[in-house]
Order: C-alpha cells, then structure tokens, then sequence
C-alpha cells in the first residue's frame, strides 16, 4: 500500500533561490511524522507548498494515491491537508466560535455544529472563551484554537508547523498531549518541530532537512543513534 | 438667513446622500482588498450610458432602467476586477492604482465613441415638484437616496455578521493567509465583493442620473473623486463612516457653495482630503473594516 | 519637417519632462499622482513672467522650477512619510487644490491695450515670448529637446554616481538606505523638490509652446499619464520615460492611425504591461543586458 501524503523531488524557489531542492518523503496513514531541521532549512517552504499557497517549480505531491500539486489552498482542504501554521495565524478579531466556522468554510454536511461542540468538549478553555475575540486570547489557547480551526475540515492529515514555538513547556507539554489524542482517534499527523525532545516521544518516524534537502529519514531509534543528529538537536536541549 | 442655512443643510444632505451611496461601494473594495479602484466611478458610467442607450432606443420605463444600470456597471466592473486587481493580488497596490486609471482612460473613449453628444437625458424618478415643508423644500429623490444609503449599510452588516458568505469575507480581511488556509476561496471571495460593490455602484449611478435626469462622461470622474472623498472624510475601510462622510461631505459642500462660490467648494473638500491624509494619519488606518 | 511633425515633436519633448519627473519619483520609491501640479506651477509662472513683465524666457523658466520646487517641497513636507496609497492620494489631493487655485487666479495687467494674464477658468492667452523674439518652430523644438538632452544626460551621470545608488535603494530598502546612514526624510525631500522643479521646467516651456493655458490642462489625467509613460517606458533608465512618451504621443496620437482609439489602446497597453512587465519595457534587466552589448 502506497503511503497517505507522498512527496517526490518537490522544488520550490523564491525568484531564482531554490528553498526545496528536491524533496521526497512519506507520510503513513495513521502515523505522527516528524520533521526536524534547522532555521531556513525549507521546512514552513515544505509545508506551504503542500498546503497550497506556494506554488511548486517541478516535483509531486500526491494525497492517497491522488495527485494534488498545483491545486489551489481551498482545493487542497477541500481534498483533505489541513494545515496549522506557524506562529498559529488565528483570525483575531473574529469570535472564537466564528475562527471555528471559517474552519468549516468547505463543508456543505449538518455536523458542523455537532463537531464544533465535540472541540469544545475536548478544548474547554476554546468553549469558555467562545464568544471572545481569538486575539485576546494567550498564546497557547491561540494554538489550540489554530489546532481546532483545521480540525474543522474534518482532514485526513494534519500539517503542523512548529507548534511548540514560543510557548511555556507546560502547554507544549499539553499541546503534545493534544497530538497523541488526535493521533489515538485516527489522524495522521505530520509535523514540523524543533523540539525534539517531546517529538521523539510521539513520533514514529523522522525526517531530517537541511538547506533544503532531506538528509536523514528513520525511526527515533536510528535517530537517537545517529551521533551528529544527537549533538545538533539532543545534546543540548532542555528536556 | 436660518432658512438659507437649513435649506441649504437639505440640499446638503440631499447631495450627501448620493455621496454617501458611492462611498460605500468604494469602501467595500478598499476594506477588503485594500487597493483603490479609480474606475470605480467610469464603471458606473457606462452602466449609466448602457440605461441612457436602452431609454433612447426602446423608451423603456425608469425603474426597468435600473436593471440595465447596476448590469452594466457589474459587467464593467468584472472586466476592471480581471485585468486591474486579480493580477495584482499579491503584488503592489500602486501598480492596480494605476491599471484601474488606464481602463478608465478606455471607459470615457468608449462611451464617447458609441454616444459623441455631450450630454444626454435620463428619465425622473419622479414627475412633479420637491417636497415642500413651508418655506423649505426637498426632492423626494433626496428621500429615495438617503434611504437606499441606509438601508444598503444596513443589508451589507447584516450580510457581514450574519452569513457565510459574510464570514468569508471578514476571514479575507482579518488574516488573508489564514483564510486560505481555513479552506476559502480567497481570489472568488476578492471578486464577488469587488462585483457587489460594482453593483452598488451601479444602484447609486442610476439614483444620481435620474435625479439630475442627465448623464455626461464627467460622471465616471465625479462619482470616483466624490466617492473617495467621502470614504476619506469617513476613515477609510468603515461602512457606516462612508455613509457619515458622504452626508458630512455634501453638506460641507453646501455651505462652502453658498458662502463662497463652486471653486471654493471643491477646493475645501481637497484641503480636508489632503489634511486628513497628511495630518491624521491614524485617523484613517485605525479604522478597520468593522 | 513639416508643421505638424514639429509640433509632434516638440509635444513628445514637452510631455517627457514631466514623465521623467515622475519616474524620478519612483526610482526613490514614490508614486506621485499630483506632478501635474508642478507642471502647471511652472507654466502660470512662466507666463507670467514673460507674457506680463517682460521676463526672457531663460531666467522665467529658472523662476518656474524655484517655483515648482517650492511647491513640491511644501507639498512633500507633511506627506513623504505616508506610504504608497496614502501618498498616492495625498498627492491627487495636492495637485487638485492647486488646479483649483489656478481657478481662482485673476491677475492681469493691461498690455499693448489688451488684459493680459490668468484669467480663472478663461485661462491665461497671450503667451507670446517665442513668437515675438522671432523663434522659429523648428528652434523652440531644438531648444525643447536641447534641455531634455541636457536633463537626461544629468540623469545618466547621476545614475553611475553613488547619488544614484543611493536614489535605487531608497527606492528598493529605505530600511537598509536609513542603516546606513541615508538621512530618509531629507533626502526624499530634495528627491520631490528636484521632481518638482524638473516638471515646472516641462510646464514653462509647454505654456510658451501653446501660447495659451488654462486650469484644465494640469488636470489628474496628466498626471497619471506621466506615471504611465514611466512605467511603460520602463525603471531601469532615463530613456523609459522617454520611450513611454513616444509610444503614447509618438505612436498612437502622431500616427493617427489610432484616432478616436487612442485612449483605449493606451490604456490596454498600460493595464497589460502593467502585469507583465511591472517594471515597464525597458526594466533594470533589459538595461543590464543592452549596456553589456553595447559594452
């Protein structure tokens, strides 16, 4: 069986600098995977172009089987990549519940509401907070609304985009808790982090990036053992 | 004396009022799209002229006129939207500034092409004498503009706060990234707002033609500079501030004409522009589109 | 040459200073859409100077760019630290109040027994310099050009000069041109001040070569064209303007194959170019490509 996202030889350019030069990797149906690498190494490059809103020179992004590189954002969540950006990106003066409904803009079904109450039951703090603007909200309710905004699509993956960055370890700590639930009920994730630490506690399988290219793929054993991986992104972190 | 100044505010009003209609339309597109769209006036006119046409060759009657006018002025305005905005999107504001002129400079030589008079009729909403409320007088047109202004800010928040359509929309102004990443079709968003306000356009060129009962090709310069300057005066990007600044517009107007001629009317409502734009800075780019 | 193709011409040469004014704008990063109130600084001023006080026609047109760089420097003071749409309009504000103002002028002086001078919306007749010192068409339009040669030989010694350099990067990184010591605000200052007084130049000159000026002439549709011309024409030269001038007035209207279609030629042109070369036809590229073939 073919993986659920499959990349090949994905390039991406600013102008004439070429930020992915040709990229190719997996992402299993019901997997976490993670992808770590240093600043400026193409990884938000990555995940844009999957989600649509940079648009690749040459290369392929397939979803299940189906090929997907080109399509336009809307198309792309519409087929089922939802993506949670950097810095989180929720609407900040728009109500909590409303950042929600604007998650749901390409469902058509009844549930929509149903799925808004079953967020609130799995994000308490988004329903106490339902009628507030998303900008008034702390960092770490920001991200779990970004979080809950994508699951709205109802998506077959979740593309996650350093979602630790900038926030106390106590809510990464929850945040993490938060991609194993998501993960328990079925959603294949794959994530961009530069925490490692928590990363090799949830994720079956790693990717590395550097200037663009992937450099290392394996599983957080081979990862561990990889004696350059451990002292650029292990040895001195904080656990 | 006081009825000079109360006569006056009416006509004001009555001014402002169409004022008021055109700049809700120019703000639409500037609180969405964030560009200025100099054809926005000449849009109307050719809607204005496509109506004049259609009352010339058939006699039709004034309210079927209205259909043409808001048609033509949405057909004008898909074509200003698809060769002046959409490209630009991502690119410079100035650069769609510019292009909007440049299809303006076509809009006036093709209506003088088709119709070379310099002016042509437009049939009256209404036959018959203003309203008189004793010694002072009001067109009902005045009336019928004034409650279309209303009533269209009214239709447009309800639309913004209360639909789908309306949650799009705000998403496209409030992070445009982030809606695109939430699954809207951000370029289908930009051009139904850009052809709503076209047809707003449209209903408000047909009000101030068939209360002038006259169109001209200084129409489609007139209606963007009143346009501009009364979603200025109203801060830039706020509905209901178009709607005040158009009122507070025509009744400046008013005034400055009647004290102290046309030319000073038209050069304080440049200053208060300019002062705006240079001195109050803030004013105008605090006032989101809410 | 015949008549017309001198009067062309000399258009072509008129219409360039101020196109050039504008994209000296643009290279510091600012599109004005008010040069035609320079333009038309420059051509009361002018006028009145020669066609009332007997000023020669020389130290007039010195007097229209002190006059138009005053104006433009003034107007520059409360409105260069806005950015590009507010400046845009700021500017159309500007240049309308002065179209305006050129309105409300009435000032004449009795000549030979005849009012001369502006006359509000009457205009201003009468502006008789070149014709009464016995200059002939063809020797207006070789003093027109002479000057444009002149300005756009400044231009392309200014461009090699770090002066330019630093114009380019104003233009490009005002951020990075303020780090590295460019006093920003000053500098813009003199930018819009020379504009100014290089579009007075252009309208003192157009004033002699029409004899006869009034308030609509220096009305936003000049102004925009002479934005369009740069922009056309191209950013990576002084030649860009030039060529967008002769594209427009050369090509479409002295052709005349295009009458009656001119405006929507043109402004098809501008709209298309205006997304497939947004740097106009003779860009920063094609100009690095031409001097390395010339070279």
């Amino acid at each position: 069986m073919s993986a659920l996202l499959e990349i090949r030889q994905l390039v991406t350019a600013y102008g004439k600098i070429e930020a992915l030069k040709g990229v190719t990797l997996d992402v299993e149906q019901g997997s976490i995977t993670c992808l770590l690498g240093p600043n400026g190494a193409g990884k938000t490059t990555l995940m844009m172009t999957v989600a649509g809103i940079l648009r690749p020179k040459s290369g392929s992004i397939r979803l299940a089987g189906e090929e997907i590189t080109g399509r336009p954002p809307h198309a792309i969540v519409a087929g089922g990549i939802a993506l949670v950006p950097e810095n989180r990106l929720v609407f900040p003066n728009m109500s909590v519940l409303e950042n929600l409904q604007a998650g749901a803009y390409q469902r058509r079904d009844r549930e929509i509401e149903a799925d808004i109450g079953k967020l609130f039951e799995r994000f308490p703090r988004l329903k106490e907070r339902s009628g507030q603007n998303a900008g008034t909200l702390s960092g770490g309710e920001q991200q779990m609304l970004a979080v809950a905004r994508a699951l709205m699509s109802r998506p077959k993956l979740l593309l996650m985009d350093e979602p630790s960055l900038g926030l106390a370890p106590l809510v990464v700590e929850e945040i993490f808790r938060i991609i194993v639930q998501l993960h328990q009920d079925g959603v294949s994730i794959f994530l961009v982090e530069q925490n490692a630490h928590m990363a090799l506690k949830v994720a079956q399988h790693f990717y590395l990036m550097e200037q663009g290219k992937v450099t290392f793929s394996g599983t957080p054993g081979a990862l561990a053992e990889d004696e350059v991986i451990r002292r650029a992104y292990l040895g001195s972190a904080k656990a | 004396m006081i009825f000079d100044l109360i006569q006056n505010t009416f006509d004001g009003l009555a001014m402002g009022a169409s004022y008021a209609l055109l700049a809700v339309g120019f703000t639409l597109v500037f609180g969405v799209l964030r560009r200025v769209n100099l054809s926005y006036g000449p849009a109307i006119m050719i809607g204005c002229y496509a109506a004049t046409w259609v009352s010339l060759s058939f006699h039709s009657n004034v309210f079927a006129l209205l259909g043409i006018t808001i048609l033509g002025s949405v057909l004008a305005g898909t074509y200003v939207e698809r060769l002046c905005f959409a490209p630009h999107r991502q690119g410079s504001a100035i650069a769609a500034m510019v292009a909007s002129f440049a299809l303006w400079m076509q809009f006036e030589e093709a209506v003088t092409l088709v119709m070379p008079k310099h002016l042509y009729d437009f049939p009256p909403m209404f036959d018959g004498d203003p309203l008189a409320f004793g010694p002072l007088s009001l067109r009902a047109e005045a009336l019928v503009m004034l409650s279309c202004a209303l009533a269209i800010c009214f239709a447009l928040h309800r639309m913004l706060y209360r639909s789908r359509f309306g949650l799009a929309v705000r998403a496209v102004i409030d992070a445009p990234l982030a809606a695109q990443l939430a699954g809207i079709n951000v370029p289908r968003v930009l051009l139904l707002v850009f052809l709503l306000a076209s047809g707003i356009g449209g209903l408000a060129g047909w009000l101030i033609a068939s209360t002038h009962t006259q169109v001209t090709p200084m129409l489609g310069m007139w209606s963007t500079l009143k346009g501009l300057l009364a979603m200025m005066i109203g801060g830039l990007g706020s509905l209901p501030g178009a709607v005040i600044g158009g009122l507070a517009l025509g009744v400046l107007e008013a005034h400055s004409q009647w004290f102290l001629g046309p030319q000073a009317r038209d050069l304080i409502a440049y200053l208060l522009m300019f002062v705006l734009l240079a001195w109050w800075p803030r004013w105008m780019t605090t006032q989101s589109a809410s | 040459m015949d008549d017309y193709t001198v009067s062309v011409l000399t258009n072509i040469g008129l219409i360039s200073f101020i196109a050039l004014s504008a994209y000296l704008l643009i290279i510091a990063g600012e599109m004005s859409f008010g040069q035609q109130g320079f333009f038309g600084v420059g051509a009361y001023t002018a006028g009145v100077a020669t066609a009332m006080y007997g000023v020669p026609l020389p130290i007039a047109a010195v007097m229209a760019m002190g006059a138009g760089a005053a104006a433009a420097f003034l107007v520059g003071l409360p409105t260069l630290r806005l950015r590009g749409l507010y400046f845009a309009m700021a500017t159309l504000a500007a240049a309308e109040m002065l179209r305006i103002v050129f309105e409300l002028i009435h000032f004449q002086r009795e000549i030979d027994g005849e009012p001369i001078g502006p006359d509000g919306t009457q205009g201003f007749r009468g502006i008789r310099w070149v014709f009464e010192n016995g200059v002939e068409p063809e020797g207006f339009l070789a003093m027109v050009w002479g000057l444009l040669f002149a300005v756009v030989a400044l231009f392309l010694f200014m461009e090699r000069s770090k002066l330019g350099a630093t114009l380019r990067m104003l233009g490009e990184d005002p951020e990075l041109a303020r780090m590295l010591g460019v006093h920003v605000e000053r500098f813009k200052l003199g930018v819009a001040a020379a504009a100014g007084a290089l579009a007075a130049l252009g309208g003192a000159l157009y004033a002699h070569h029409n004899t006869y000026i009034e308030p609509r002439n220096f009305d936003i549709m000049l102004g925009v064209h002479s934005l369009a011309y740069a922009l056309i024409g191209g950013l990576g030269t002084a030649f860009g303007p030039l060529l967008g001038v002769l594209i427009d007035i050369g090509a479409l209207e002295g052709s005349r194959v295009f009458h009656g279609y001119r405006m929507i030629v043109f402004g098809g042109l501008v709209a298309v170019l205006l997304i497939f070369r947004p740097r106009g036809l003779l860009d920063e590229r094609v100009v690095h490509w031409l001097k390395r073939r010339l070279a």
